[in-house]
């Protein structure tokens, strides 16, 4: 990717920029200083890779993009119903068309895959939900070696009473780095409800606007990231209610170990006339090392009437009196610290609408936990 | 003796709170702890539990022959250690169950035994539950969170009937119950009672000891055990208050 895209992407003015990236400043100048060479994009992958992103409920609707472009080879889209329209404006350009809603989701899935040195992908993806209601699994992984960079820029348009359930998962080794910049449109009565959980990434920055736009509309932004080594998720949501009556729920959660880095920013805009708006949003974060750090800014933005909106946003520990009782009960230390940081971090998948879902999440939150000490 | 606490001195803070305390607790026998707030009860508590942030200056503390404070928390529950805790925490998002199953399990694991699997491990609870007349509702929520103050305690007499210790501790289980589930503890206790297994009721109220009646009393007070007796100076208490005690010593009664 040329300079001129990647300056598009981390922000149109140098203010907006500066004022963005403040907490990942250094993170993104060091990539943005390294020489990358372009992703193969007809890499082959690992028999790992293959059976991470198989996952049952999604076989016969999974779309692979490897190094950004579409992969034919590993896409497996025997069943998907014809309502469901894939097309291709280029590799790296995607566009999906649902005319009618169905019960099963689609699964969507991003390689970054190393070459012998650094190398760089960019993909586009735009995604159109016309009526009914649609499952999405947005799921990023990656293999260990040099370094991987990623961009993806993605739009998502839902029609009038749609309702779209969106998983997105990352789980990838501290060699890869993702940007991903999303655009969620939200028509009259249409419902976004959107489900993260990232693990990994040197770093990962996590853009997400959200717009309502319609009467009635709602979305919701639940989300998680756990951190170990020197991982760095930076999270930015911008919800926007441009009408009236609109709902937006934003619940995240962060925990961060070792020397890990986390940001959270959540912004919410009620623009003037869109009276009757419910915003709510929380966000909890959990140091686990003094050499840890998660910075969390909500901003709330009113200009309208009739708001109903709240906020809280806390950064803190482990509770030593609630560990002290599980050990008192005679769980081992290192397994009551797991328990209680699932527990925490379970909250978020809590009245998830597909239950093959959440356990899947489940599963991959068990698997970031210290391993040696397990879950009681 | 199964317990056998020696001059023991701890720093809570920088400031000393317990100043020399001596105490043997024998298998099979009940020690009821009076005395007023801030003498240092829950400490004591605390640090047989094995709390942190307790600095033991002097002293020593035996159970079954060797030195309890060198073990961890968890190693001490699963030798047997139990403290019904005074201010039992709420574990928001931690499933009753599932807390019970891992901790009798854990426990279980220390000590070489096999694990309880569901079936085992629901039989128990079940019994234990209709014993001390407890809901199962309890059971679907987190631990102790959103429970009424009576709940928490109820609920930390059913840990301890699960979990079977050889040494209970309970920090003021009576405090905040009403009658009736004053009642039901103290038949909890009382169906426990062994004579392999001891007691320390740490209590404000003379009531209790009318349904767990103790073979020994003690008065702390400001970090020492400062009058033992048997059940009758509960009642002695109740009726002169701690001042008594205070002139006794003066005029070198006891
Ligand atoms: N973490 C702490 N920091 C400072 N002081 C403490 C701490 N823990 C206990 N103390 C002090 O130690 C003293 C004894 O407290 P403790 O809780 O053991 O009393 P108690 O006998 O159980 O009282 P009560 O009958 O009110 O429950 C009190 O003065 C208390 O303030
Ligand atoms: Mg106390």
């Amino acid at each position: 990717m040329d300079a001129v895209a990647l300056d598009d992407l981390l922000g149109s003015s140098a203010r907006e920029r500066e004022e963005s990236w403040r907490y990942s400043k250094n993170a993104i100048r060091a990539l943005t200083q390294q020489t990358f060479a372009t992703a193969p994009p007809d890499a082959t992958l690992s028999a790992e890779t293959l059976q991470r992103i198989d996952l049952p409920f999604t076989r016969g609707r999974r779309i692979v993009i490897v190094n950004g472009a579409y992969s034919q080879r590993y896409s497996n889209i025997g069943e998907l119903v014809s309502t469901i329209r894939l097309h291709h404006e280029s590799a790296q350009r995607l566009k999906i068309t649902i005319s009618t809603g169905c019960a099963d989701p689609l699964h969507l899935v991003y390689v970054s895959a190393p070459a012998g040195s650094a190398s760089r992908w960019q993909a586009d993806c735009e995604v159109e939900l016309q009526s009914g209601s649609a499952g999405l699994i947005e799921q990023h992984v990656g293999e260990a070696g040099a370094d991987v960079f990623g961009t993806l820029t993605s739009q998502i348009t839902l029609g009038p009473g749609t309702v779209l359930r969106a998983t997105m998962i990352s789980d990838i080794p501290d060699s890869v780095s993702l940007l991903r910049k999303g655009h969620c449109t939200v028509g009259n009565s249409a419902v976004f409800a959107a489900t993260h959980a990232h693990f990994g990434g040197r770093l990962q920055r996590i853009e997400s606007r959200i717009d309502l736009v319609g009467t009635k509309s709602s979305c919701s932004s639940r989300g998680v990231f756990v951190l170990r080594g020197r991982e760095h998720v930076d999270v930015h949501l911008d919800v926007r209610h441009n009408a009236r009556d609109t709902r937006s729920n934003v619940f995240w959660r962060g925990v961060a170990d070792q020397r890990s880095r986390g940001i959270f920013h959540g912004a919410i805009t009620v623009a003037a006339g869109a009276d009757g708006a419910d915003a709510q949003l929380s966000n909890k974060n959990l140091l686990l090392s003094a050499n840890a750090e998660i910075d969390t800014q909500p901003v709330l933005e009113i200009y309208a009437d009739e708001v109903k909106a709240s906020h809280g946003a806390t950064v803190g520990q482990l509770d030593e009196r609630v560990l002290f009782y599980l050990r008192s009960r005679g769980i081992p230390a290192a397994a009551a610290r797991n328990l209680l940081i699932a527990a925490f971090c379970r909250e978020v998948f809590d009245g998830m609408a597909i239950d093959v879902m959440r356990e899947y999440l489940d599963a991959a939150l068990v698997a970031r936990l210290p391993a040696d000490a397990g879950m009681p | 003796m199964m317990l056998k606490i020696d001059n023991l001195h701890v720093r809570v803070a920088g400031k000393e709170i317990l100043k020399g305390l001596t105490l043997g607790v024998k298998a099979g026998e009940v020690h009821a702890i009076m005395g007023p707030n801030g003498a240092g009860k829950s400490t004591l508590g605390n640090v047989l539990a094995g709390r942190a942030g307790y600095e033991i200056t002097q002293g020593s503390v035996e159970y079954n022959g060797a030195n309890l404070l060198a073990l961890e928390p968890e190693q001490r529950a699963a030798e047997g250690v139990f403290l019904a805790f005074q201010y039992p925490v709420e574990i928001a998002g931690v499933n009753n169950t599932y807390f019970l199953k891992a901790a009798l399990n854990a426990q279980r694991k220390y000590r070489g035994e096999a694990e309880l699997d569901s079936m085992q491990f629901l039989k128990s609870v079940r019994e234990k539950l209709r014993v001390l007349h407890i809901s199962d509702e309890l059971l679907h929520r987190a631990v102790n969170a959103g429970f009424s103050g009576g709940e928490k305690k109820r609920n930390e007499i059913f840990q301890m009937a699960l979990l079977e210790p050889k040494l209970a501790i309970l920090d003021e289980t009576d405090s905040g119950l009403d009658i009736d589930a004053m009642k039901l503890v103290a038949d909890g206790v009382n169906a426990m009672r062994d004579p392999q297994r001891a007691f320390i009721v740490i209590t404000h109220y003379q009531r209790l000891l009318d349904y767990i009646v103790p073979d020994f009393v003690h008065v702390m007070v400001d970090g020492r055990i400062v009058e033992s007796g048997d059940k009758s100076l509960a009642l002695k208490l109740e009726e002169h208050g701690y001042a008594w005690i205070a002139e006794r010593k003066l005029a070198g009664v006891a």
